[in-house]
Parts: structure tokens; C-alpha cells; sequence
């Protein structure tokens, strides 16, 4: 599969799966994307780690250093794989893992480069010991546990939104 | 005389039940359909050759496989419990939280912990839980039992929940599983934010990396193993695989024999405690492996029940547990996976009338994502009843009776002759199963046809 076959795949899976999925191709459109998507968010996370989660200005005008009390988090993910449409967090990238569950809607921003054609390559990324905790995440947070009705948004988000770039 | 589980009461007063079996009917259907959908598009049958063949290594060289788990986790950082039996299980969990001082944890669904019954068991330490699966909490907070592994509430509908909710939380009834949910994330995010521990099962245990692997939809696995800064996990030691290379096999089968879906919401893999540099993960990481009877099964001829990844397909393709529901097998495990678990679990003796649970169909061998052979094992199981004098005594009598008129052609056509006149006596022997049995013909078809 070439890049780009990957990257559509990727995004095309992840849609069926119940997140927004957009693509931007500069730091000056991720921005506009991010912007447009949180423009009635009043407190926002970000790790403020990588270069593109830094050059978010509406982080810097409305960012919050508190997960668990934002309305919503945007970050850099670690990786991300195109056979399930699923996003690999990484607790190696000093970023809390757990900053992308507690608000109800997670911004997670994808390097196209980072995309795993599959679960095997995916299992490759630490060829060594791997980091304490990988999170895949698939869509929002759901649950059908009440007549089997689905509920989206139990514990953790119940809005998805993902920026390939 | 060991109390035993009464299945035929307890099945019988479960099929009265109206609610109960639209209720089964209805979620049982929408999981068979969605797995249905989940299989239809991918190579299904070589991915269960493969995983079945995964499960077999570890369960046949087990011990092994265990100490290669516990050298990889103790040297990530995590510290290893071993745990023979149910109690010995409790007592270190008790323990670990008791001589730190924490009196409040929070904790994912796990069967492990229902099969050794550790909530009690801390409740009785003085240590409160919360359960924070949706469907778990609506279960503890009724004060009841899980019926289905996957999803512990089925057997109550809306209004229940709703009328549930407004009793034991306070607040408005709404019968919404919307509105519902969001009390329940209202409740549950105030106690994970405070928790001292959190206690969680493992879907799978990776041998060589020692990582542990949760799978859930909601989220709440992830906040018990993210947020209070100890984390217990608890688990059955043939939850093993043997390598980080074996996830995807397992990855693709898990969430689609369960729910039908491609991949769960979120899949958590552990590995060890926080390390220099990371902002995610527990400062102690306790992992309890439990045995309570695996090693022997491992031995045993029924080691293949030990592949068992609790998918649930079995239960929801079930013809009896679908009219019934989980809780007329008054067991930890219920549905097919649940007679044997439980028949070698908890021994024959108590959980034998459990075996008539079934109708040998094969449809659970049909649907099981790590080909265990189900119905085979019930026979066998069977078998063992028979030869260990378990049966019923009517059923032995009737049987040998049956034997003695087969062998003798006069005695036979001598008792086909009285069937019909002396019917109506066989309610003399008690209701029940002969008032559903047809009258017997006045001609006998092997007349007819001579």
C-alpha cells in the first residue's frame, strides 16, 4: 500500500467508527480546522509538547493545564492504524495518556507518517520494552448496557474529532 | 451433603418470567446479528485456527509460561502476586490495599474477581468499591448478580434502571437510557477523581513483555488503570498469550465475537509503573495471578475449556440460555463456556444438574472465536456424572427399567401394550416433566408398520 492508500484507508475506517475525520495539508490549516472545531469551547487541554500541538492558537488563547476539568483536549497522537481506524496514544511522549479521556470532546491531531497499515506493524513499533501504556482508541466513548440501547459519551468523550495531517 | 445448584427450580422460574425473556430475546438477537456483521467480511475461520493455536501453547506448557510472565512484569516495575486459591486471592488483594491505608477503590469489570468474590471480601475489610462498568454498577447498586458476562444488566429493561436510579441515587426517574448514562458519568467520574486504588481484570497477559491488556467500550478501564496511584489487576493465569506479536490475533477476534464490533472504543496495554519522563501509569502496579483450579484443569482432558477468551458468542447463540438468562445457572459463568467452567470449577457434585443446560445443538461450537469444542466437553462431562453416580435416581431406574424391556421382545410389546391404561398413574410420581410429555399412541408405531 502506498502513503497515500494508507492514509485513505485510515480515514475512511475511522469514519465508519463514529469520529469526524478531516484532513489539513499546512500547520496554517490545522490551526483553522482547530480553531472551527472548538469555537464554542471555553477550556481547553493540550500537552503543548510537539511543534504542531504548539502552534495552536486557540490553545494559547483558552488552554487550560487541567484534564480533568476541560471541556476539551487536542493533541499530537503517537501513531495511528488504517486497518482498524484506530488512534495509538503513548504515554513515551511524556503526554498524559489520560488527557484525551476526561473531556468530553478529544481533538487528536494525526502525522499521516505515523500511520500503521496494520495491527502487525502496529505491534512493531517497540521493537524493546514498550512504554507503560498505549491506548488505541476507536471513536467515542460508548456503552449499550441499558437494553442494549447505544449511548455514546459514558466515562470518557462522546465526540471524536480527528485531523490528519 | 454439598448444596448444589437447583438449575431445574431456578430455569423454571426464569421461563415464567415475561420480562426477563423479552428481554433476553431482544439483546441476545441484536449480539448474534452484530457478530454476524462483524465476521462477514474477514478470513474468520483462519483467524480462529490461529488463536486457537495460541491458546493451546500456553495452556499446554503453562507453569512455564506463567514464570516467563511474572520474570517480564517484575522487571517493567509491576510486583507479582501468585494466588492458589479463591481466598488466598482475596487475602492479598485485602492486603495490598490494607497496609497502604486505602479504604475506597474503584474498580472495571472483571469475572475473575465475581468467580473469587472480592467484593464482599473487602466490604468485609471495611474497604469500599465501586463498580464503574455501566452495567456493573447498576447490578451492585440493585444488589444483585452480573447475568451476562459482556453485559452485567441485561435482564432489567429501562423502567427498572430508571426506578433504580431514582431510589438509591436520588435523582429524577427517567426511563432515557441517555438521561440514565449520564448520571451514572456524573456519579462515577466524582469517584474515580478520588479513589486511592483501582482494580481492574486483564483480557490478556503478554508473556514476554509482561503487559497486561484491557478492552473496554466505556472508558472506565482506563480511568481505574490511569488515575489513583495504585492499581491491582486481577486476573486467571491461562489469560496469557505468549507474545506482544500474538495481540493482533486477538485484537481482531476479541471485540467481534463480542459485540460484532471491528475494535472496542479503547484498548488499554500496560506495561509496568510510570517511568522517568511519562505522566501515565500507577506508582505501584499489583498484578495478582490467580489459579483456583487452572493448572489442574491444564492437566486435565477438558484443558481446551482453559482457551476461553469470555467473548460471550456461546451465550448469545445459545437455545437455552436465550429463553432463560444468566442468572437461572446461579453460577460466576453462565451459558455454555459457564456449565463446564463451573462443572470444573466448583466440582461436580454441586454444579452437575448444570450439565442438562444444554441441548448439545453445537451451535456454541459454531460461534466460539478459539474453536473449543463445547458440546463435546458437556458429553464427556456427562459421562464422568454417570460413572461418579451423580444422575438422578428416577432417571437410573428408568433407564435400567427401559434396558431390561429392549432386551426382551414379550416384555416389550407386554409394555407397550400397558403404556396407554396406565398413563394416567405416572402423575402419581409427581408433576413436572411427565405432564409435557405426549400421551402414548393406542397403536404403537412398530405395529403400524408390521
Amino acid at each position: 500500500m502506498t502513503r497515500q492508500e494508507i492514509v485513505d484507508r485510515f480515514m475512511d475506517t475511522a469514519s465508519k467508527v463514529g469520529a469526524e475525520v478531516m484532513r489539513v495539508t499546512s500547520l496554517e490549516e490545522l490551526d483553522r480546522a482547530v480553531l472551527e472545531l472548538l469555537k464554542d469551547t471555553d477550556s481547553i487541554y493540550c500537552p503543548n509538547r510537539t511543534e504542531k500541538e504548539r502552534s495552536l492558537t486557540v490553545v494559547s488563547e483558552r488552554g487550560t493545564d487541567d484534564y480533568a476539568d476541560a471541556s476539551a483536549s487536542v493533541e499530537e497522537v503517537f501513531a495511528a492504524v488504517a486497518e482498524t481506524g484506530c488512534l495509538v496514544c503513548s504515554s513515551q511522549t511524556g503526554a498524559p495518556v489520560q488527557g484525551g479521556l476526561l473531556p468530553p470532546h478529544h481533538v487528536a491531531i494525526v502525522d499521516s507518517e505515523t500511520i500503521t497499515a496494520d495491527l502487525e506493524e502496529f505491534t512493531e513499533l517497540w521493537p524493546g520494552e514498550p512504554p507503560t501504556n498505549i491506548t488505541l482508541e476507536t471513536g467515542p466513548s460508548r456503552t449499550a448496557d441499558i437494553e442494549l440501547t447505544l449511548t455514546i459519551g459514558v466515562h470518557g468523550p462522546e465526540r471524536l474529532s480527528i485531523i490528519v495531517i | 451433603m454439598i448444596r448444589g445448584i437447583d438449575f431445574r427450580t431456578a430455569a423454571a422460574a426464569a421461563l415464567k418470567d415475561r420480562s426477563l425473556r423479552d428481554a433476553m430475546r431482544n439483546s441476545t438477537d441484536v449480539f448474534t446479528t452484530k457478530r454476524a456483521e462483524g465476521i462477514a467480511q474477514v478470513p474468520f475461520e483462519e483467524w480462529r485456527d490461529r488463536a486457537s493455536e495460541i491458546r493451546m501453547e500456553v495452556i499446554d506448557n503453562l507453569p512455564e509460561y506463567v514464570d516467563r510472565f511474572a520474570a517480564s512484569a517484575t522487571r517493567t516495575g509491576a510486583t507479582v502476586h501468585r494466588a492458589r486459591d479463591a481466598a488466598s486471592a482475596c487475602e492479598t488483594v485485602s492486603g495490598i490495599l490494607k497496609d497502604r491505608g486505602i479504604s475506597h477503590v474503584v474498580k472495571a469489570k472483571s469475572m475473575v474477581t465475581e468467580e473469587i468474590h472480592l467484593n464482599p471480601h473487602l466490604e468485609k475489610s471495611g474497604i469500599r468499591v465501586v463498580e464503574t462498568d455501566l452495567g456493573e454498577y447498576i447490578v451492585q447498586i440493585a444488589d444483585e448478580s452480573p447475568s451476562h458476562i459482556l453485559a452485567p444488566a441485561i435482564h432489567k429493561d429501562r423502567r427498572q434502571i430508571g426506578r433504580l436510579f431514582a431510589d438509591k441515587l436520588g435523582f429524577e426517574y427517567s426511563d432515557d437510557p441517555t438521561v440514565l448514562t449520564r448520571m451514572a458519568r456524573e456519579v462515577l467520574r466524582k469517584e474515580f477523581l478520588t479513589a486511592q486504588a483501582g482494580i481492574s481484570g486483564a483480557n490478556f497477559a503478554v508473556s514476554d513483555t509482561g503487559s497486561i491488556v484491557l478492552f473496554t467500550n466505556e472508558g472506565n478501564g482506563r480511568m481505574v488503570t490511569t488515575l489513583p496511584p495504585v492499581h491491582v489487576a486481577v486476573f486467571s493465569v491461562e489469560k496469557i498469550i505468549p507474545s506482544f506479536k500474538d495481540l493482533p490475533a486477538f485484537i481482531r477476534l476479541l471485540p467481534r465475537s463480542a459485540t460484532g464490533q471491528i475494535l472496542s472504543s479503547y484498548i488499554s496495554i500496560i506495561t509496568g509503573t510510570r517511568k522517568a519522563g511519562e505522566s501515565t501509569g500507577a506508582r505501584e502496579l499489583h498484578l495478582v495471578l490467580v489459579d483456583n483450579g487452572r493448572y489442574e484443569i491444564a492437566r486435565g482432558e477438558f484443558k481446551e475449556m482453559l482457551k476461553c477468551i469470555r467473548c460471550s458468542a456461546c451465550l448469545n447463540v445459545c437455545p437455552v440460555y436465550r429463553v432463560i438468562g444468566g442468572h437461572a445457572y446461579q453460577s460466576t459463568y453462565p451459558g455454555p463456556m459457564g456449565i463446564i467452567l463451573t462443572a470444573l470449577l466448583e466440582g461436580m457434585e454441586s454444579a452437575h444438574e448444570l450439565l442438562d443446560a444444554s441441548t448439545l445443538c453445537g451451535a456454541c461450537k459454531d460461534a466460539c472465536p478459539v474453536k473449543i469444542p463445547l458440546p463435546d466437553l458437556i458429553r464427556r462431562l456427562r459421562e464422568v456424572r454417570a460413572e461418579m453416580g451423580l444422575n438422578p435416581r428416577i432417571e437410573t431406574q428408568a433407564m435400567r427399567a427401559f434396558g431390561v424391556a429392549a432386551g426382551s421382545p414379550w416384555l416389550f410389546s407386554a409394555a407397550e401394550t400397558l403404556a396407554g391404561p396406565v398413563w394416567p398413574l405416572t402423575r402419581l410420581f409427581g408433576k413436572g416433566i411427565l405432564d409435557r410429555l405426549p400421551r402414548p399412541a393406542h397403536k404403537p408405531l412398530r405395529r403400524r408398520l408390521a
